[in-house]
C-alpha cells in the first residue's frame, strides 16, 4: 500500500509537475519510455509491494494443513510454491504462534529483512535502540504497538540475520470460519508477520 | 506478480542507504501523483537507455546535495524534484536530451 496524501491539494500544475510531464513527453517521443511502461511500474509499486506476498503465504497455511506443515519444515520451498522468494527472501524460517507462545522478529545487528515476502521494513526496524529494546523487554515493546498478550503467553524473540530471516505465522482469528483465502490474506498485515501485531477479523472483510 | 528486475526491492537496494526513496513506516510516500510517476519514469528510462543504477545514484546524490528542501516543501517533494534533476543530468550526459534533430 502506498500513502497518497490527497488532502494536500496542490495548485494545479506546479512548476515541477509540469517539468515532470514535459520530460515524460520528450522521452516518449524519443522512444526511451512509454506511458504504458510507466503506468505498469507505478501500478506494480503501488499494489505489488508491501506484505501481500507474505499474507498469501499465511492465508494458505491457515486453510491448508499440509501446506502449513511444509511451510514450517521447509519455508523456502513452500513460499516458492506460491511464486514468491528470491534474493533477500532466501533462507526463510517460519515460526508459528500458539496460544502459549508469541513470536516476534527483530534484527539486532543490521536490518536483514525478507523483502520479497514482506515488502519494505517498518522504519523502527532500522533503529538500533528500538531493536535492542525488542530483545531486552519484548513485552513492553509489544504493548507500545498496542498488543497486549496474556500473562501466560511466552514471547520468543527471533534475531534475524544475513543467514536466516524469520516470518511469523500468526494464529487464525476464530471469527474467520468460512472465509476465503483472499479474505483471510486481507487481514494479515506486515506487523502480524513480524510479530508486532496479530490479525484482527474486521467486519469489512466479511463477505 | 513476481518481483522482476525493476521490482521495488531491486530499486531500494540500488539506491542504497544514502539516497533512499521517501517512506513512512516502510511504505512509499508520494505527496502528489507526479512523484510516483517520476519514480516510474526513472525506472523505465534507465531500462530504456541501458544506464546503470550506480550511474543514476551518483547523479541523484549530487542533485539532492545541490537542492536542499525549500521552505514549506515536504521531504518527498524535494526528493522527487531532485530525482528529476538527476534523471535530466544523466540523460544529458548521455546526449539524450539534445534538441530533436
Amino acid at each position: 500500500m502506498t500513502h497518497i496524501h490527497d488532502h494536500h491539494h496542490p495548485r494545479p500544475g506546479s512548476a515541477v509537475e509540469l517539468r515532470a510531464r514535459a520530460l515524460e513527453t520528450l522521452l516518449a517521443e524519443r522512444g526511451l519510455v512509454s506511458t504504458d511502461a510507466i503506468d505498469a511500474v507505478v501500478e506494480l509499486y503501488e499494489h505489488d509491494v508491501g506484505p501481500q506476498n507474505g499474507a498469501k503465504v499465511v492465508a494458505r497455511a491457515w486453510v491448508d494443513e499440509r501446506y502449513r506443515e511444509r511451510l514450517l519444515s521447509a519455508a523456502n520451498e513452500a513460499i516458492a510454491e506460491l511464486g514468491f522468494g528470491g534474493a533477500e527472501g532466501d533462507n526463510m524460517v517460519v515460526v508459528a504462534n500458539t496460544p502459549a507462545m508469541h513470536n516476534m522478529v527483530v534484527c539486532t545487528l543490521c536490518s536483514c529483512y525478507p523483502w520479497p515476502v514482506l515488502g519494505l521494513p517498518p522504519s523502527w526496524y532500522k533503529s538500533p535502540p528500538d531493536r535492542a529494546r525488542a530483545v531486552s523487554e519484548p513485552g513492553a515493546v509489544l504493548r507500545e504497538f498496542g498488543l497486549e498478550l496474556g500473562e501466560d503467553v511466552a514471547i520468543r524473540v527471533w534475531d534475524s540475520s544475513a543467514e536466516v530471516r524469520y516470518l511469523v505465522l500468526p494464529m487464525r482469528p476464530r471469527e474467520t470460519d468460512g472465509w476465503s483465502e483472499n479474505e483471510l490474506a486481507a487481514i494479515v498485515t506486515r506487523d502480524c508477520m513480524i510479530g508486532t501485531g496479530v490479525p484482527v477479523a474486521r467486519e469489512t472483510a466479511i463477505p | 506478480m513476481s518481483v522482476g528486475a525493476s521490482g521495488l526491492a531491486t530499486v531500494d537496494r540500488a539506491l542504497g542507504a544514502e539516497t533512499p526513496l521517501p517512506r513512512d513506516n516502510g511504505e512509499l510516500v508520494f505527496d502528489e501523483p507526479w512523484q510516483g510517476r517520476a519514480l516510474g519514469m526513472g525506472v523505465v528510462a534507465l531500462e530504456g537507455t541501458g544506464a546503470s543504477w550506480a550511474e543514476f545514484r551518483r547523479h541523484l546524490a549530487a542533485a539532492i546535495a545541490a537542492r536542499p528542501p525549500r521552505e514549506g516543501e515536504s521531504g518527498a517533494t524535494a526528493y522527487y524534484a531532485a530525482w528529476l534533476d538527476a534523471l535530466e543530468a544523466l540523460l544529458a550526459e548521455r546526449g539524450l536530451l539534445n534538441h530533436a534533430p
